[in-house]
């Protein structure tokens, strides 16, 4: 490789160290691009001028995400506000409870004793240590969250917009020779990674209003905030569900009256919209996007958590899959390129 | 929309680009026919890619995965033989060529290559054809209704593709 190219990649992978702090809102950006990416599309083929297009776009999403927190937002408040007062006495029956159920075993089994932790209040502890204790860190991390509110929509903006135009760039520098393939290989990639995103999307709202709709039908305290975490919590594959089935049956296990019929019914709840997610909504929703092989698929998302953690087992999947159609059109192009080599080979010992 | 001029006043929100697009593909052999609503969306999916005068798009046997649609320049279709490359057809702007990749997954028949100006081709790949197709039978029923003229031209003005494939130079066919 030539020095002076050496130094302009070099340069690049600096910036790019350098810029990783924006990997998270450019990574978020993309996606929300995706989701609205089918909208874009209606509105070129009417001829309409993407600015205007992308703008009006935001125009009506920040009015929808007005009325929807003008809607659901005093409930959802309120909801967290109430579990935020109960947290303390929540944690402390909590560790009454676990200390209760560390005695019990010490008793049974004096040799467990040295295992576990001293010192008792683990929950409270916990939850001590995990609220902000300075103000300097309320600070930092309603900045960072402002931070992502504001980045994300502004990249997605300009993603929308000019993004055609960098693929035109792309392209006008490609060689010949590689436009078939490489237009091949985006567009296969580019339908997938859509594809899976929107699924995704669509199937968190379906999980999420299936999960409110049910643990309020159950009498199951903050209903709507418990169905928000399922939702979210569902973009992890195997994980999310556990979590947010976990958060309910701990939310009804402290609530008097519920008991262990509650969880119960709460857990029979989790299994049966997991079972109506796998068999009815995700083959609608991402099914068509995603061929990967359940051990390739459960692969994927442990390597892409101990990469990336949360993040990574989020995006473990549409990557596997994304690597595994580049392999597969690659590997096709070289098959049809050696067959060719092969017949003319054939054609000059003929002549 | 595209071939109705907007209002005055809306003729800052249409997009040039697009404008210019569909109407030239309305005009192309391939796509005649098809409604406006549907050469609207049909656009949206070409690339478009400046070729410079020599240059080849693709050669014979290579995987073909994509339709070209000639817009501006000459491109030169040939097919090589014992006695050297054979040209069997040379298009210009509005002419389509490719277009059995649309179809099957066989190597490319023929070797095209840009003609003395530069060429702009706009290029449509097949995944993206199927997909407009899935979700609109007219689209596939027009384009390989025209897609049998075409090849039915082709038969007709060379007989002995019919009768006797393979012969190579006096085929003149699409790649």
């Amino acid at each position: 490789m030539k020095p002076g190219r050496l130094l302009v990649w070099g340069g690049l992978l600096a910036l790019a160290w350098l810029a990783r702090g924006l990997a998270l809102p450019v990574f978020l950006a993309a996606a929300l691009a995706y989701l609205l990416s089918p909208v874009v599309a209606w509105a070129d083929a009417l001829a309409i001028r993407r600015s205007v297009t992308v703008g009006a776009l935001f125009a009506v999403i920040i009015a929808v995400m007005a009325a929807a927190g003008f809607l659901l937002g005093p409930g959802m408040i309120s909801e967290a506000g109430a579990l935020m007062d109960r947290m303390p006495g929540l944690a402390r029956q909590i560790d009454v409870g676990l200390d209760a159920a560390v005695r019990e075993l010490a008793e049974a089994a004096p040799a467990v004793r040295r295992l576990l932790p001293e010192g008792g209040e683990w929950v409270q502890r916990f939850v001590l240590d995990r609220g902000p204790g300075e103000p300097g860190d309320l600070f930092e991390h309603v900045g960072h969250l402002f931070l992502l509110v504001i980045l994300v929509p502004f990249f997605a903006f300009f993603l929308l917009r000019d993004m055609h135009r960098l693929i035109a760039v792309a392209m006008d520098r490609l060689p010949p020779q590689h436009v078939e393939t490489s237009v091949a290989v985006w567009r296969e990639l580019n339908g997938v990674i859509g594809r899976y995103i929107r699924g995704l999307v669509l199937d968190g709202l379906v999980v999420g209003a299936l999960a409110a709709v049910g643990l309020w039908a159950a009498r199951v305290p903050y209903p709507l905030l418990l169905g928000a975490f399922a939702g979210l919590a569902n973009v992890v594959p195997f994980v999310g569900p556990l979590l947010s089935a976990a958060a309910a049956g701990l939310v009804v296990l402290l609530t008097p009256g519920q008991g262990l019929a509650g969880v119960g019914r709460v857990a029979l709840l989790f299994v049966v919209v997991k079972v109506l997610d796998d068999t009815i909504i995700q083959p609608f929703t991402i099914g068509r996007s995603v061929h990967l092989h359940p051990a390739l698929l459960l692969g994927s998302v442990v390597v892409g958590s101990h990469a990336l953690g949360v993040l990574g087992m989020i995006i473990a999947v549409p990557v596997a899959t994304v690597l595994q159609e580049t392999v597969r059109l690659l590997l096709e192009h070289r098959r049809v390129l050696a067959r060719r080599d092969l017949r003319q080979r054939q054609e000059r010992l003929v002549l | 929309m595209f071939e109705r001029p907007l209002p005055g006043w809306l003729a800052w929100a249409t997009d040039p680009e697009q404008l210019r697009r569909a109407p030239f593909l309305a005009r192309s052999p391939l796509f005649v026919g098809l409604p406006r609503r549907l050469l609207g969306r049909l656009a949206t999916r070409f690339f478009e890619k400046v070729y410079h005068p020599g240059e080849v798009i693709f050669e014979e046997g290579d995987p073909g995965r994509a339709l070209f649609v000639v817009v501006e320049g000459a491109v030169e279709i040939t097919r090589a033989t014992a006695q050297g490359a054979y040209i069997l057809n040379t298009l210009g702007p509005g002419d389509a060529f490719g277009e059995l990749a649309l179809i099957d997954d066989f190597p490319r028949s023929a070797t095209a290559r840009i003609v003395t100006m530069p060429g702009r081709l706009l290029i449509l790949y097949k995944s993206d054809f199927d997909a407009l197709m899935d979700g609109n039978p007219r689209i596939a029923l027009v384009v390989m209704r025209n897609l049998s003229r075409l090849l039915a031209i082709y038969a007709r003005r060379t007989p002995v593709l019919a009768t006797e494939s393979g012969r190579g130079p006096e085929t003149a066919g699409p790649s």
